[in-house]
This record gives structure tokens, C-alpha cells and sequence, in this order.
């Protein structure tokens, strides 16, 4: 009943014409900062905080939150056309969005990022309202020996991941694992690998790896077979650019499982989308019965990690909002800009201030609705630039790659960093190295090491902890049991084999 | 037209008879303030409510706006502003990272003093913090148990060069109880490692320890500071508790490119000491129970001297290798 009347309040707070028309604006150049690479939504809200100053509080969070899910939606547009991924958030995308899009199926699988991420978005949203407390209690449980044992599962997916050699994936994850330790160590303030570089103090930017591997290394390879003449196929017509009943049928699980996972890991402090995304992709590839076909352009494979990605901006809102406790950059801006507007974010915000609270759920609701709305007309505009011949379309992409990291850093180094994680990709595919164990190994190292060490500290140095917390326990087992999946599979095939001869 | 005759009449005014400080240097593009921290980190915060205040208590000829330079525990911003040298229209708010990051990184070259040393702005006390249903009432309570179970009870903190370490060095000098030190990289997670109940004691800035308290989640035992916080009327400070060892504060200022001339200098030591007279600035240092620590360029030179002396010989102390 109580939840009932605060949604109430909050939609007479959200309706408003003013918070409604500052949804849209929120939304709006949350969808553009998402498709545009490079910059993402903590720098998009930090640059308009001026600006909210002049504004009532509860059309400004309304706004900036719109900006901070609006890119969910946005980040997969261009990981799916040009393998760049927007965001970190949408690297999983490319695997199997991007190999959609060669097929011709790119308006399927940017239609299905849009109606995922509105599932799990609005999934996200009831979760927030609902369950925040519970949740919030929840995630204070998991500390460093959790989050390594999260991190070691999500690593144990590098499996998952493998293309035909399962030593050449552990192989990439490694060199991904380096990559993550080079910068400054939280733990001395000591550098490593920087070779005296001061450029490197701050570790190697995740998305100049990504967009190096992906789209430097995929250009490149094509670039070598005189595809020139070639189009990629986009079928005509609106009915045959968005997804398919069958398509959405497909994608049943996925939504699920990505409105739940991004959820889940949203809400933990040390968690962020980009592993919530890696996740979800690896539970969908786990438990599906078209296993083998992943990363060749399966329509779950989109649906999954775009869903996650969306339903972890509820989660991140609850240790925002219940605790005062920011996890990932855009929620330390959100806290931020709540402080410099005389807000004691805390476990009293939410008490304190409802009507804020229950007019930003409830414009989170209208909010997914509008990038629905938004975002489907925009699917046949962008698969149009499928249709630009080979000699335009690499240039872009190239151009994009380029504009994306600079805007991220600003620094010609980064580009340099850039040219040669291109090269990298390029001779990673030339020898049949899967790229996706490396970003899934330099997206997971700088965490998992940190929880390692931070464990081995609490501890004193005894392992124990890792195995005699329970949720810990539980994770790493799961772990152990993926990496051994492929042993099963040789080990049944050994024994029917020697049935048959027997 | 009355604002537009103003205006006329003001450029006027200024032509026949420029106020003293048009002598000298303007900035003449909108004014780059760096910080070591990305858009929501604590640098961040304080550089936007500084732009907000030099707009609305006009401050400044032109608009000033935040750049983030993070990573490199302060060591990439410095870098950056070093290679700024001359530029009139960017300047760097620096924090205790800034000093301490050089003392033990080979490759964090840039020091305070091979920059342009212009203001100190805040000092921010810090308070000790434990979960509300912790055992211990007091401080010493603390030390006790820790002396009873060497190494067994948990700090959660920054980097080893951060100020929550060195008063865990310090402390554990002076009492010779031990505990172990946990580094979190944000905030967010000490604070969660905490409540949590994963390690049982922490530094925590006042105002972020305030709402907590409030919640009944957290208890204070004492405060980092010389006098007592008015926040804070009856919790004892270090020095009061029994602890009798230097307050090591959170220090904050304002630094600009080398190579920038004496006139420059001059500006920007002006605005940071108007800064800190307008009554927004009073108001948002007693929201955040900051100490105001305003001090010239000659004094902050001074300052930075006995500072790093006094870290490097903590650090040492503790064994942390120091390369400057």
C-alpha cells in the first residue's frame, strides 16, 4: 500500500510538465551520448551540472538520470554496425551483435537491444522500488573474497568464449590480465610496466583496448580481402528490419536473465555494467541449447548482455540511494551532484526526501518508455549505413575509433595505444586468437587482483577465506564446475568411443 | 537599454580609470581548473562548487570550468599542468596525494614546487569511525583489542601514501598496537567494507560519516582534528582521548603551471584569498565542516617543505620505500 502511494506521488511528480519535458531531454542525449563513442554519460552529467543549479531538484535528477540510462540504450548502435563499441558496457554486444549486422540482420539485432534494454530496464526500475532495503543488505554482504570469487566465475566464462582452442583463449585472457596490471598500484602507490612512461601511470582506458581489437582489427583483416565491391545485405522494409516473432521467442531467457544479473550486480558496490554484461553473456551462452553458435551472431547473445547493461542502472541506484554509497562513475556524479544541491544523500535520503525518490522512479518508467519510442523509428536510419560501400564505411569506422578515444582522454598517447592494440587485434585474428578472453581478461584483472589481495589481508595471508565464506564458496565452486565442462564433453566422447570398440 | 547604458558606461569608467588589479593579468579564455579525480570524486565536487562560487560571487572575467585528469594517484594531472608551462588560463587544485604520490613513484616527476605553488585553501579533518554495534566506546577500547589480537583487526583506507594510513602508522608508532590496513579504491567501497562488517574501523570525512551517525548505522570515537568539530561536541579529539600524536590533515589548494610570470601569480593568490572571503565559500566549508587553511604562495612553499619532511619520514618509518 505504502509502495502504491508513493508511486502515485511520484507520477503526479513525474507528469509534471516540466519534469516531463526534462525526461525527454535527459533521454534524448542520453540515446546521443551512448551512440556516439568515447564520451560517456559521467563526463555528459558533470559538463550539464552547471546548468542544474537554475533548476528545481527534482527535474534536474530526473534529467541527469535520464542521461545515465538513455546511454544504455544508445551503446550498443554502433558496437553492432561498426564492432566499436560505445561503451564498455556494450563490448559483449559486438560479439555477436556486429556478426548479426554481417549477416543482415543488423535491424534485428538493434531492435532487439532496444526492446531488451526497455525489459530490463523497467525490470531494473520495479526492482529499485521494490526491493532497495533487502537489496541494499544484500550487497554489504559481499566483500573482496565475493567479488574474487565473482570475478573468478566470470573469468572461468574465458571457456565460454574459446573459439576452436581452448589454450590460445587462456593465452588471450592472459595477455588481458597483463594489460589490466599496468599503471599505479592502489595498494604502494608503486608503478608497473610503465617503462618510465608517465602516460601509463593511469593504467591502459578498457575501451581504447576494445575499440583497438575490435573495430582496428577488424577493418584491417577485411581490408585484406577485396570485399570492395560487396554490400552487406539490409533487407528493405520496416517489417523486415525489426525483430522477428521468433526472434523475441529466441530471446525469452535472455530477458530475463539480463533484468536479473544487471540487477544483482548493479547493486554491488565493487560490480558495474561491464560485468554485468559480461555475465549475463556467459549464463545465456551456458544454459543454451544453440551453445556452439554463439559469437556467430545469435540473437540471445545481443538481447542478454543489452538487457544487463539496462537493469544495472536500477541496481546502481540502490547503494546510491538507500546508503549514499556511489558504485561505478556515474553514480559518484549523481551523489555528487545531489550534495552540491544541498541533499544529504545517506540512509535517510529516501525518507527524507520521498516525493525526490518516488518522482525519479516513476520517471525512470516514462523515461524507458520514451527511448522505446525513441529509439525503434531510429533502427532502419542507422541500418542504412550498412548500405555505404566498403571505401566509406572503414574510413567512418576508422574515423569513429579515432574521435571516440580521444574524446575519452584527450591525449595523442591513447591513440598511439590505440594504433597498436589495432595492430594486435588484426594479428590476433591472423592466428586465429578469439579477441573476446582478451577484453574479458582486462576487464575482470585490476578487480579480481584487488579483491585477491584485498582478501589475503583480511585474512592474513591464508586462503581459507576464500572458501569459508559461504557465497564465496558457492561462486568458486560454479567456477571450478565451467572450467571443467569441456573436460566432460572429451571425457564422454573418449568413453563412447571405447563403448563402440569394447 | 538601463543595462546596456550601464555597461557602456562602466567600459567607460574603465578605460579613463582601470581598478588596480585591471593593471595586470586576465584570463582571457574560459579558465581550465585540473583535478586528479574523475567527474564525482572528492576534487571534483570541490573544483564544481568553486566554479559555481567564482560565477556567482564574480570572481572571475571569464568562466572557468573542471578538467579531469585522473589516474597515477595524482600523478597524471600534475603531469599535465608541468606541461602547460606559461598558459594563463589553466590552473590545478591540489590535494595531500599530490605531495605524497612523488615521494614514492620514480616516475611521478612533477612535485609542488616544480610547479607554480599558488594558495592553500581547506584543511578537512577527518573522524574514526566504527560499525554502531562494535564493541568498542572508545578509542582505546580499540587499541585495546588490537593489542589482545595483533594483526587481526581491519582498517579499510586508500593507498598506502593516503592520509588514513599515516595516521594508522602513527597511531600504531605511539601505541604499539597493530592492525592490518585494507586499500579500497573508492570511497564508496571503504564505507560498504564497513558496514558490511568486513573490517571494523575506518577515517572518514565528517560530513560523509554525519548522515550515517544519523541513520544510527555508525559511531565516532575520535576526531583527527586540534579542537573539536562543532559537529561533534562529544567526541574527543586524538590529543583528548589519550593519543597524543601529530593531526595529520586532508589538504587542499590551488596550483598553476611553471613558467607563468609574477603578475599571474599575483592573480591567482587574489582570487583564491577572495575566494575564501566570500560568504558562499564560508558556507560550504562549515557544510562540510572543512578548517578554512588559507595560505599565501610563500607560506604554501613553507608548507610543502615541512609536509613532505614530515611524510617521508612517516612513510619511512613504515617502511615504504620513498625515492625523493
Amino acid at each position: 500500500m505504502e509502495i502504491l502511494s508513493g508511486l502515485a506521488n511520484g507520477f503526479a511528480v513525474a507528469l509534471e510538465p516540466a519534469n516531463l519535458f526534462w525526461c525527454f531531454v535527459g533521454v534524448f542525449l542520453g540515446t546521443v551520448v551512448g551512440v556516439l563513442p568515447g564520451l560517456g554519460p559521467p563526463a555528459t552529467i558533470a559538463m550539464l551540472l552547471p546548468l542544474t543549479f537554475h533548476m528545481n531538484p527534482a527535474g534536474a535528477i530526473i534529467m541527469l538520470a535520464g542521461i545515465y540510462y538513455g546511454a544504455k540504450y544508445g551503446g550498443s548502435t554502433t558496437s553492432i554496425l561498426m564492432n566499436v563499441p560505445g561503451e564498455s558496457a556494450s563490448v559483449v554486444t559486438c560479439l555477436d551483435g556486429y556478426q548479426m549486422a554481417r549477416k543482415g540482420r543488423a535491424g534485428a539485432a538493434l531492435g532487439i537491444a532496444a526492446i531488451a534494454s526497455f525489459v530490463a530496464g523497467t525490470v531494473g526500475v520495479v526492482g529499485l522500488m521494490l526491493v532497495a532495503p533487502p537489496i541494499a543488505k544484500f550487497a554489504l554482504s559481499f566483500s573482496s573474497p565475493e567479488y574474487f570469487a565473482l570475478m573468478s566465475l566470470g573469468l572461468a566464462l574465458v571457456v565460454l568464449l574459446a573459439g576452436r582452442s581452448i589454450v590460445k583463449a587462456l593465452l588471450a585472457a592472459l595477455v588481458g590480465l597483463w594489460i589490466a596490471s599496468v599503471g599505479t598500484d592502489l595498494f604502494s602507490a608503486t608503478s608497473r610496466f610503465t617503462f618510465g612512461q608517465m602516460e601509463l601511470l593511469s593504467g591502459i582506458d578498457f575501451i581504447v583496448v576494445a575499440i583497438g581489437v575490435f573495430a582496428l582489427g577488424e577493418v584491417l583483416a577485411n581490408m585484406e580481402t577485396h570485399e570492395d565491391t560487396q554490400l552487406l545485405p539490409v533487407p528493405k522494409g520496416l517489417k523486415n528490419l525489426l525483430p522477428t516473432w521468433q526472434d523475441l521467442k529466441d530471446c525469452r531467457f535472455a530477458f530475463a536473465n539480463g533484468s536479473v544479473v544487471g540487477f544483482l550486480v548493479g547493486a554491488l558496490p565493487g560490480g558495474g555494467s561491464t560485468i554485468a554484461s559480461f555475465l549475463s553473456y556467459g549464463l545465456e551462452k551456458a544454459v543454451s541449447p544453440r551453445r556452439d553458435q554463439f559469437g556467430t551472431g545469435v540473437i540471445e547473445g545481443v538481447a542478454a548482455p543489452e538487457g544487463a547493461n539496462n537493469s544495472e542502472t536500477g541496481g546502481a541506484l540502490v547503494p546510491l540511494l538507500t546508503l549514499g554509497i556511489p558504485g561505478s562513475g556515474t553514480t559518484a556524479i549523481l551523489l555528487a551532484a545531489l550534495v552540491l544541491w544541498g541533499f544529504k544523500p545517506g540512509p535517510l535520503f529516501i525518507p527524507d526526501n520521498p516525493a525526490l525518490f518516488w518522482g525519479l522512479v516513476a520517471s525512470m518508467y516514462i523515461g524507458n518508455v520514451m527511448l522505446l519510442v525513441l529509439n525503434l523509428p531510429l533502427v532502419p536510419l542507422f541500418a542504412q549505413v550498412l548500405r555505404l560501400p566498403v571505401y566509406v564505411l572503414y574510413p567512418l569506422i576508422l574515423g569513429m575509433s579515432l574521435v571516440g578515444v580521444y574524446s575519452v582522454s584527450g591525449s595523442l598517447f591513447d591513440l598511439a595505444l590505440l594504433a597498436l592494440f589495432g595492430l594486435l587485434g588484426y594479428l590476433m585474428r591472423k592466428l586465429d586468437y578469439p579477441s573476446a578472453p582478451l577484453i574479458l581478461g582486462l576487464a575482470l584483472g585490476a578487480g579480481m587482483e584487488r579483491a585477491l589481495r584485498q582478501s589475503l589481508m583480511m585474512s592474513e595471508g591464508s586462503l581459507s577465506i576464500l572458501v569459508s565464506r559461504p557465497i564465496s564458496a558457492v561462486m568458486l565452486s560454479l567456477a571450478a564446475l565451467v572450467l571443467l565442462i569441456p573436460l566432460f564433453g572429451r571425457f564422454n566422447a573418449w568413453r563412447l568411443r571405447a563403448l563402440e570398440q569394447g | 537599454m538601463n543595462v546596456r547604458y550601464g555597461a557602456l558606461v562602466l567600459a567607460a569608467l574603465a578605460g579613463v580609470s582601470p581598478p588596480a588589479l585591471a593593471q595586470g593579468f586576465k584570463p582571457t579564455r574560459t579558465v581550465d581548473l585540473v583535478v586528479h579525480t574523475g567527474p564525482g570524486g572528492g576534487s571534483d565536487v570541490l573544483a564544481r562548487a568553486i566554479a559555481v562560487m567564482a560565477e556567482k560571487e564574480k570572481l572571475l572575467p571569464v568562466r572557468m570550468q573542471v578538467v579531469n585528469k585522473p589516474g597515477g594517484l595524482g600523478a597524471v594531472a600534475a603531469a599535465y599542468l608541468a606541461e602547460k608551462r606559461g598558459d594563463p588560463n589553466t590552473i590545478g587544485l591540489f590535494t595531500g596525494v599530490w605531495l605524497q604520490t612523488p615521494l614514492v613513484s620514480a616516475e611521478a616527476r612533477i612535485t609542488l614546487l616544480d610547479l607554480t605553488p599558488i594558495a592553500r585553501l581547506v584543511l578537512e579533518p577527518a573522524v574514526i569511525a566504527v560499525k554502531a554495534d562494535a564493541p568498542y566506546k572508545t578509542f582505546a577500547d580499540f587499541i585495546d583489542a588490537a593489542n589482545k589480537n595483533p594483526g587481526q583487526l581491519k582498517q579499510s583506507g586508500g593507498s598506502n601514501t593516503s592520509r588514513d594510513n599515516v595516521v594508522r602508522q602513527l597511531l600504531q608508532k605511539s601505541t604499539g598496537a597493530r592492525w592490518a590496513f585494507i586499500s579500497f579504491p573508492g570511497g564508496g567501497e571503504r564505507i560498504a567494507a564497513l558496514l558490511g562488517g568486513h573490517v571494523d574501523i575506518m577515517v572518514i570525512e565528517p560530513e560523509e560519516a554525519g548522515e550515517h551517525i544519523r541513520a544510527g548505522n555508525m559511531r565516532v570515537l575520535a576526531q583527527i582534528s586540534e579542537h573539536r568539530l562543532p559537529a561533534f561536541p562529544n567526541v574527543p579529539t586524538l590529543k583528548e582521548a589519550g593519543f597524543d600524536v601529530p593531526v595529520v590533515p586532508q589538504v587542499r589548494g590551488v596550483v598553476a603551471p611553471p613558467g607563468i610570470p609574477k603578475e599571474n601569480v599575483e592573480f591567482w593568490e587574489d582570487f583564491s584569498r577572495r575566494l575564501t572571503r566570500t560568504p558562499s565559500w564560508r558556507k560550504y566549508i562549515a557544510d562540510n565542516q572543512f578548517e578554512d587553511g588559507y595560505q599565501n604562495a610563500a607560506e604554501l612553499a613553507k608548507f610543502y617543505v615541512e609536509f613532505t619532511d614530515r611524510m617521508r619520514a612517516i612513510l619511512k618509518d613504515a617502511g615504504v620505500k620513498t625515492v625523493r
